[in-house]
C-alpha cells in the first residue's frame, strides 16, 4: 500500500473473483443496470473456466478450450471489463477503494469480495536428502512432485508434470470430493493410486459407510488402494528437491513421485487482512441475508461467504457451485438496488466416480442414531450396487444420499427446501420408482398443476 | 409466450406423448425404425406417472429462476431469454448431473447412450405445437399463453 499509486480508476461495480459467483453477480448486476461500469478482477490469466471441469482436463475428456461456463462473447455482449492476471492486494472500505498489483487504485460504488477458497495444506514435514527439514506449507512450491488441484494452472501443471516424468502411479492425500473426483481423473489415465484418507472412510463428510464402500471397492477393483485411518507424516525429497517417498503415521514407507494433496478448501480471506475490523470474517466472510458483509456497499458470494445452512439455522460456509451461483446472483441484485433475500441453503454434490454416480444433500450424515425426531429410511441392492438413504427430522426430509442410481433425486431436493412433511408417503420415500405422483397432494399439484391454475 | 399445462384429470395414461417424443428425439424421426432399430438410443423427453387410475405426463417446466442452469458448472443448461425454452447443449454436458441432482421435477434424464449427457424437455422448437401436447387425444396437455414470461415464443 505504501507504493505509489501509478493511477486512479472510477468504478460503479467492482467483483473480486472471475468464477461462479462472480461472474452471475455482474451478470444480474447487468440485467437490471444497463449503463454502469462493471470491472471483474482475477489473478487468473484465463478469460473464464469452471473450476468443477477442471478434472476433466487433466483426464483428456476435455480440451482447454471446452471448460469455459461462458462462451467468448459473453464478457463484450454484457460490457463487463474484465481485468485478468490482476490481483486484488488490499481494501478500504470506509474509503471505498481498493488497491490492485498493477498499484492501481480503484474506487467502487460497490463491491463484490468472491474470490472463492484456497486449498489447506497440512502440517507435514519435508525431509531432504541433505537432512533439511522444512514444513509442506513452507515449501509446496519449491517441492517438485506435490500439487494441490484447486485451479486450472494446477492442473495444467500436473498434466504436464505427468507427461514429463511418464507417471504411473501416483498418491492422493485426502479421500473427499476433490480427492475423488482427481482421482477418477487419474484412473483414466491408467495411473495407479494410493489413496489415503484421515478417518474411517472415505467421502466421510457427506457420505455415510455404506455409499463410501460402494465406491471403495470400485477403485479397488482397478487395482488402486485406499488407505484409512493414516495419513502422511513425513515426506522425504531427493537432491533436486523431488518427493521421492513419504512415511504413514502407522510407519509404513511408500515410494512416490507424484503426490496430491486433496485435503480440503477453505475461504480466501487473506485480502481483508488489513481491514478485519470493518468486514467481519469467521471461517468466511460473514453475510447478511442480502449478501452483504458488516461493512456498507460491500458484499461477499460463493466459496469465500459464510451465510445461512437453512438445516441448520447456522452460519456456515458451504462451498458449491449452485449456491455460488444463487448468491452471487442475489448480492448482484441487490448490489444494482433491489431487496433480495437469500433464504439460505443447504450442502449437495453430485459426482460420478468410475461410472458410479453418487449425490449427497442435506445433512447426510445425521440420523446415524436415530432419535425420537430423526428417522432414516434406506433401501440397499448389493448386487446392483444401488444405495439410497433418506434423512428426515420431524416427518421433514432433512438429508439424503444415493449411489448407484440418482434419477429423479432432485425431487428430495425439493422436498427439503421446501420442508414438505412426509408422514403420509413414509412407505414409499426409498422405492426406486419414487415419483411425483406418490407426492402429498398438495405438494403434487402445486408442482403438475402449478399456482394459479385450475385443474 | 406459450408454455405447456398439464391436466392431470384428463391423462388417461396412455403413454402416446412418450412414444412420439422419443420418435421426435430419435435420429431417423421414423415410429417403427425408431422403436426397432434405435430404441435404446433414444429415450423420452417426457414421463408419464401412473398409480392406477391416477396419471398425468410431465416434462421440464422451463422454470423463470431455473435451478438447473444456477447448478451446471459446464454452462450447457441455459434459458434462452426469448423464447424462455431451457435447453441443453449436449456438446457442452459434462454429464455430472449437478442438473437431476436440484431438479425438484425430476424431469431431467441421464442419457447414457453415446456420450453421458444430461436429457430434457426442447419444446419441439423447431415445430409449431410440441409433440407430446399435438398427440395427446384428450388434452390432458395443453400449449396456450402464458403471462409470467416464463414460457415460449412461437413464430
Amino acid at each position: 500500500m505504501k507504493n505509489a499509486v501509478a493511477h486512479n480508476t472510477n468504478l460503479d461495480y467492482a467483483i473480486i473473483g472471475n468464477s461462479a459467483a462472480g461472474v452471475a453477480a455482474a451478470e444480474s448486476i447487468r440485467k437490471i443496470d444497463k449503463k454502469s461500469k462493471i470491472s471483474i478482477f482475477t489473478d487468473e490469466k484465463y478469460f473464464n473456466y469452471s473450476k468443477p471441469l477442471i478434472t476433466y482436463f487433466l483426464s483428456g475428456k476435455l480440451d482447454l478450450e471446452k471448460i469455459n461456463f461462458k462462451d467468448s462473447g459473453f464478457y463484450e455482449k454484457n460490457d463487463i471489463d474484465l481485468r485478468l492476471g490482476t490481483r486484488v492486494t488490499s481494501i478500504d472500505p470506509s474509503g471505498q477503494s481498493l488497491i490492485t498489483d498493477k498499484n492501481e487504485k480503484v474506487k467502487f460504488r460497490k463491491l463484490l469480495i468472491a474470490g472463492g477458497g484456497k486449498p489447506m495444506i497440512p502440517e507435514i514435514k519435508v525431509v531432504n536428502r541433505t537432512g533439511h527439514v522444512e514444513t509442506l506449507k513452507n515449501v509446496m512450491d519449491k517441492t517438485g512432485g506435490i500439487f494441490t488441484l484447486t485451479t486450472l494452472d494446477d492442473a495444467i501443471g500436473l498434466k504436464n508434470y505427468i507427461e514429463e516424468n511418464n507417471i504411473k502411479s501416483a498418491t492422493i492425500l485426502g479421500g473427499g470430493l476433490i480427492g475423488l473426483k482427481a482421482a477418477e481423473a487419474f484412473l483414466e489415465l491408467r495411473i495407479k493410486l494410493n489413496i489415503i484418507e484421515f478417518s474411517g472412510q472415505i467421502l466421510s463428510a457427506s457420505f455415510d459407510n455404506t455409499a463410501a464402500e460402494i465406491v471403495t471397492s470400485r477403485v479397488e477393483e482397478t487395482g488402486s488402494s485406499i488407505l484409512t485411518n493414516t495419513t502422511i507424516d513425513e515426506i522425504y525429497t531427493d537432491d533436486s528437491g523431488r518427493i521421492f517417498e513419504y512415511k504413514l503415521k502407522t510407519g509404513r514407507m511408500l515410494s512416490c513421485n507424484l503426490l496430491v494433496v486433496a485435503v480440503g478448501v477453505s475461504p480466501d480471506v487473506s485480502i481483508l487482512e488489513g481491514c478485519a475490523g470493518e468486514i467481519m470474517t469467521d471461517n468466511g466472510i460473514v453475510v447478511d441475508q442480502f449478501m452483504k458483509t458488516t461493512s456498507d456497499n460491500i458484499y461477499a458470494a460463493g466459496d469465500i461467504a459464510k451465510s445461512i445452512d437453512m438445516l441448520t439455522g447456522k452460519m456456515r460456509n458451504i462451498a458449491i457451485w449452485p449456491l455460488a451461483v444463487r448468491q452471487g446472483s442475489i448480492a448482484g441484485r441487490n448490489m444494482a438496488g433491489s431487496q433480495v433475500s437469500y433464504n439460505g441453503g443447504f450442502f449437495m454434490n453430485s459426482v460420478e466416480i468410475l461410472g458410479i454416480p453418487v449425490i449427497s444433500m442435506g445433512l447426510s450424515n445425521a440420523g446415524e442414531n436415530e432419535t425420537e425426531e430423526i428417522k432414516t429410511y434406506k433401501i440397499y441392492n448389493p448386487q446392483k450396487k444401488i444405495y439410497r438413504r433418506i434423512i428426515t427430522r420431524d416427518n421433514k426430509v432433512i438429508g439424503a444420499i444415493f449411489a448407484g442410481a440418482i434419477d429423479r433425486a432432485g425431487i428430495y431436493t425439493g422436498l427439503i427446501s421446501n420442508e414438505i412433511d412426509i408422514s403420509d408417503i413414509k412407505d414409499n420415500i426409498t422405492k426406486e420408482d419414487f415419483g411425483i405422483i406418490q407426492l402429498p397432494e398438495g405438494y403434487r399439484k402445486h408442482l403438475v398443476v402449478g399456482d394459479g391454475i385450475e385443474v | 409466450m406459450k408454455k405447456i399445462y398439464i391436466n392431470e384429470e384428463y391423462c388417461i395414461g396412455c403413454r402416446l406423448c412418450e412414444i412420439y417424443c422419443q420418435v421426435k428425439h430419435s435420429k431417423s424421426k421414423k415410429i417403427i425404425k425408431a422403436f426397432r432399430e434405435e430404441e435404446l438410443d433414444t429415450i423420452s423427453r417426457i414421463l408419464v406417472e401412473e398409480i392406477g387410475h391416477n396419471s398425468f405426463a410431465i416434462q421440464c417446466r422451463h422454470c423463470i429462476d431455473a435451478p438447473c442452469v444456477d447448478a451446471c458448472i459446464s454452462g450447457a443448461m441455459s434459458k434462452n431469454e426469448n423464447t424462455g425454452v431451457v435447453n441443453c447443449n449436449e456438446d457442452k454436458c459434462v454429464g455430472c448431473w449437478s442438473c437431476i441432482m436440484v431438479c425438484p421435477y425430476g424431469v431431467i434424464k441421464r442419457d447414457i447412450s453415446a456420450k453421458k449427457v444430461a436429457s430434457k424437455c426442447d419444446m419441439c422448437i423447431d415445430e409449431k405445437i410440441p409433440v407430446c401436447v399435438k398427440n395427446c387425444p384428450n388434452e390432458a396437455l395443453k400449449f396456450s399463453d402464458t403471462d409470467d414470461g416464463s414460457g415460449v415464443e412461437i413464430k
